[in-house]
């Protein structure tokens, strides 16, 4: 009952849209209630107090609904300061976007769960083109589109063949009966739902969409679609395919293991390419839900060859992770939308020094780089830390080629790691640090707009300092699991590291003075120096492009201009840039495919009334034939 | 008696840190033909870039007066991290991968140090620094490969390296070593991957972020530097090289091992050149590749 109050409470703001302060509040009641809501069944746990035949609330769905509930809560919060072109719209559609997701975590039967699933892409596309005046933005969209209904496909025939397989669509009857099944039919349902999450979570190759339809949106939307929408992916998985399934073929772990390797190194290499800070982030977000997917494979793995160590660690590293990413990229992303409304771009080529104009949210952006980097004392370090013991247990309990791959599992990890360090230094040093790059007006950033940015950077430092308590709690997600939770955070003593840094960091700094310090002008050689001689995004980064030229196949184009160009040119033009392989080599002749087979289907299908009468009566009279 | 070895041990590595950096150097100008400075003289180096008058440039906030005190807190706790003596107290945390993320912190800091300083040379050494990291964290988390097999675990310290050579056979045990080696030199800034003597701009990594530094920030660096050359040296001591029976006689010995390999980094300092930038990747594979080689050597259970 409570659960149907929340979902209609969702359409009831959205109606509320045109008056501004009512709609915002009210928005951020329902994400608050949602918080409420999870801590609430995680606290009640499996003994859950909202259990029916449609809707429930699982430990697993409570710790996923604390993820959106948190992002909501920042993101709703931080719309009281943003400003944005037609605001009724989001308004309007970001609360029936939010409930949608709720129905898609409470789900208990196949046709609430794909309806809710259906609302959820189609309110976030319309949260995607709110911008729709601006250039590229409907394409962006229309592409987000299109990949959501073919996951949307995907997952509903995978969930279609295994109502029909164990002839029910209650999901709480999958749960005791899914494990059964026949291997060939386990594994197509792990084929076509794998595949319909890998599209919404935006694993490489599937991840097109992601780059394109987030930086688009407005700052809170692409917050909450990153935070906690791409996590539902993850959500699926978990629940239907390893909890649900059970055991399966051994090259569904690989599968997993293997994806999410390709996404967090081809996501963080993408990254940092791009001089949009948006786009950079979107690209992060690929490449933290491919960290959460090598989770996903140890547990998977763990499954397979019931060993319940491997299981747990998966388990608690995989979901640690998904809390984290959402704490930290929603604050990435809602410093972002701060950057944007303060200079009104986002190109890290004309931005720099904003921290001496933005000092609080310059101070998120660091907090949210250093947690996203892995950095020890704040929460991304222990996750990836736990991610990386899965893969080096996984490299060091087994032999041969078993060995060797989970080894390079966790090379391709260290290699994610400090690449991401490298594009969050570039990231940071290049927008906040330094001289800037371009006279920008700036705008003043309310309160209202800071505050939610700091807040999740105090989450990101508490959860990095106190893991204990969460890494217990995911543990205890799936019964008969909190017997090791005790052990998994030794040797390393989380929080005795963090205070040791920490007081080491503070007892230095004050040794050493560090507020007294004359100000001096840069030394450059002994000639004057001026902003456009600071290290930009794109020269930062050239040694990794020229490396790794086989992966981005970079291209650059000099033209001179003036009547002596060859010799003297007056101006120097630079065009550089990488290919977007997947979409030259992959996706491009998919399209092209596609509209060749629609142009050969207008022969027959030409839109003439008199022809399709044709087709109909032909049609009548090879079924008479037939029926003769 | 374990907690007195491991706080000892803890206070010499990075009070005697300078004196190996010098003693490295020493050996380098004797086999240049040059008398060279004291073994002494990083101490007093420090002592008078301390007492100087410290500035910072225009354009630069508390990110660049703070990175100094982040990077030599991270390192510093690395140093912590280590068990100096081959064993420490069980309450004493002693994380491997704990010390690689410790060393990305120190790298993030010094990177955002050097786009903070707003100047060219910053942002180049910030760049270098970072792009040589992406390098550095796979290749020593293979050169450590070895470890993750023997042990089962993350930590330092369970496996007494004795047992562990004998259990590996000379030849696994060889290309640990020589891994470790490679990446030793890379990740303290040494020849053939960094000059620490370079002056030159176009050739600087580790100088060039630091180039804006003086007074008491630019001694937090040099310690920095040095502890970082002592901690990394002890650390593939300790779990490749023998060990003895007490705490204490572990810790002298550790003591002159690190003076034998300083001695051994001068006389390798003396006898090689930089690599090209552009090299060094290939440098770092190759770590990485002999790293891969000697953990598959023994997870597969050939050449015992």
């Amino acid at each position: 009952m409570f659960i149907l109050w929340l979902l209609a409470s969702g359409f009831f703001i959205a109606l509320m849209a045109p008056k501004r302060f009512l709609s915002l509040s009210f928005t951020l009641a329902l994400s608050l209630l949602l918080l409420v809501f999870a801590i609430w069944g995680l606290w009640a746990g499996n003994s859950s107090f909202l259990t029916g035949p449609y809707l429930a609330l699982t430990p697993l769905r409570a710790w996923f609904m604390l993820v959106l509930g948190v992002v909501a809560t920042m993101s709703s919060w931080y719309r009281f300061g943003y400003h944005q072109h037609d605001e009724t719209t989001t308004a309007f559609w970001l609360p029936i976007f939010l409930v949608s997701m709720v129905g898609v975590l409470t789900a208990q039967t196949v046709w609430i769960f794909m309806t809710a699933w259906e609302m959820m892409s189609i309110t976030s596309f319309f949260l995607v083109v709110v911008h729709h005046n601006r250039p590229g933005v409907v394409k962006a969209g229309y592409i987000y589109l299109v990949m959501s209904q073919l996951s949307a496909l995907a997952i509903l025939s995978g969930l279609l063949l295994m109502a029909a397989t164990v002839h029910s669509m209650n999901f709480s009857v999958w749960a005791t009966t899914a494990r059964d099944l026949p291997w060939n039919i386990k594994s197509w349902i792990f084929a076509l739902l794998g595949l319909g999450f890998a599209i919404k979570s935006g694993i490489i190759p599937f991840h097109v969409w992601l780059p394109r339809a987030h930086p688009v949106a407005p700052a809170p939307v692409s917050s909450l679609m990153s935070g906690a929408m791409i996590k539902l992916g993850v959500f699926g998985v978990l629940q239907f395919l390893l909890f649900d399934l059970g055991p399966t073929s051994i090259l569904w772990p690989i599968v997993l293991l293997t994806l999410g390797a390709v996404s967090s190194l081809l996501g963080v290499l993408y990254a940092l390419m791009e001089h949009d800070l948006k786009r950079l982030l979107a690209y992060h977000s690929i490449e933290n839900i491919g960290i959460i997917f090598l989770g996903l494979g140890v547990m998977a793995l763990g499954v397979d060859w019931h060993q319940p160590n491997l299981m747990t660690l998966g388990l608690v590293a995989s979901l640690f992770h998904t809390l984290n990413h959402a704490i930290f990229k929603s604050q990435l992303f809602l410093a972002a939308g701060a950057v944007e409304q303060h200079t009104g771009t986002l190109d890290a080529e004309h931005l720099g020094g904003l921290i001496r104009t933005m000092p609080g949210v310059a101070v998120g952006f660091l907090v949210g780089s250093m947690a996203i980097s892995a950095l020890p004392p704040f929460n991304g370090f222990l996750s990836e830390w736990l991610t990386f013991r899965g893969l080096l247990s996984l490299a060091s309990r087994s032999t041969g080629l078993w060995a060797l791959f989970g080894l390079g599992m966790a090379l391709v990890l260290a290699l994610t790691g400090a690449l991401a360090g490298m594009c969050f230094v570039k990231a940071s040093g290049v927008i906040f640090l330094g001289q800037p790059r371009k006279p920008l007006p700036h705008q003043a950033i309310p309160h209202s707009m800071t505050w939610p940015i700091l807040s999740l950077a105090v989450l990101c430092l508490a959860l990095g300092v106190a893991p204990a308590p969460m890494v217990h709690i995911i543990a205890s997600l799936m019964p008969g699991m909190n017997a090791q939770a005790a052990v998994l955070l030794l040797p390393l003593k989380a929080s005795l590291l963090a205070l040791v840094l920490g007081t080491l960091a503070v007892v230095v700094a004050v040794l050493s003075r560090v507020w007294d310090a004359r100000e001096v002008p840069r030394w450059n050689c002994g000639r004057t120096v001026d902003a456009s001689m600071q290290f930009s995004s794109a020269s930062f980064t050239k040694a990794v492009r020229t490396t790794l030229a086989v992966i981005y196949r970079p291209h650059r184009q000099l033209t001179r201009t003036g009547p002596q160009s060859q010799d003297f040119p007056e101006h120097l033009i630079y065009h550089g840039g990488t290919t977007p392989t997947w979409e030259r080599y992959v996706y491009r002749p998919g399209y092209r495919l596609a509209w060749a087979i629609s142009r050969y289907s207008t022969r027959i299908q030409a839109g003439s009334v008199r022809l399709y009468l044709t087709y109909l009566l032909a049609t009548i009279g090879l079924i008479l034939l037939f029926l003769h | 008696m374990l907690w007195g070895a491991q706080i000892v041990g803890v206070v010499l590595a990075i009070g005697l840190a300078p004196f190996f950096m010098g003693v490295a150097q020493t050996v380098k100008a004797r086999r240049q033909g040059r008398h060279g400075p004291s073994v002494w003289q990083g101490y007093w180096v420090l002592a008078k870039t301390w007492r100087k008058e410290t500035t910072v440039p225009e354009y630069s906030s508390w990110v660049f007066r703070l990175a100094p005190s982040m990077s030599l807190a991270a390192l510093l706790l690395t140093v912590l991290l280590i068990p100096w003596s081959g064993t420490v107290p069980s309450a004493w945390p002693h994380d491997l991968l704990a010390v690689f993320f410790l060393l990305a912190f120190e790298r993030f800091w010094v990177g955002l140090a050097g786009m903070d300083s707003a100047g060219t040379f910053g942002g180049l050494g910030a760049s270098r620094i970072a792009t040589l990291g992406t390098g550095i964290e796979p290749a020593m988390l293979a050169a450590f490969g070895v470890l993750w097999v023997l042990s089962r675990q993350t930590a330092i310290q369970p496996l007494a390296p004795a047992l562990m050579r004998q259990s590996l056979g000379i030849i696994p045990w060889g290309l640990a070593v020589l891994s470790y080696a490679f990446v030793l030199l890379a990740e303290t800034g040494r020849l053939p991957v960094d000059n620490p003597d370079t002056h030159l701009e176009l050739t600087m990594m580790h100088e060039a972020t630091v180039l804006e530094y003086n007074g008491r920030f630019l001694a937090q660096s040099q310690l920095a530097i040095a502890v970082k050359l002592t901690a990394i040296l002890g650390l593939g001591w300790i779990w490749l090289g023998p060990q003895l029976a007490t705490p204490w006689a572990n810790l002298g010995l550790r003591l002159v091992e690190l003076l034998v390999s300083s001695v051994a980094l001068g006389w390798l300092e003396s006898r090689s050149t930089k690599l090209r930038y552009f090299q060094l990747s290939t440098y770092l594979t190759m770590a990485a590749g002999i790293g891969i080689l000697a953990f598959y050597l023994v997870s597969s259970g050939g050449l015992n």
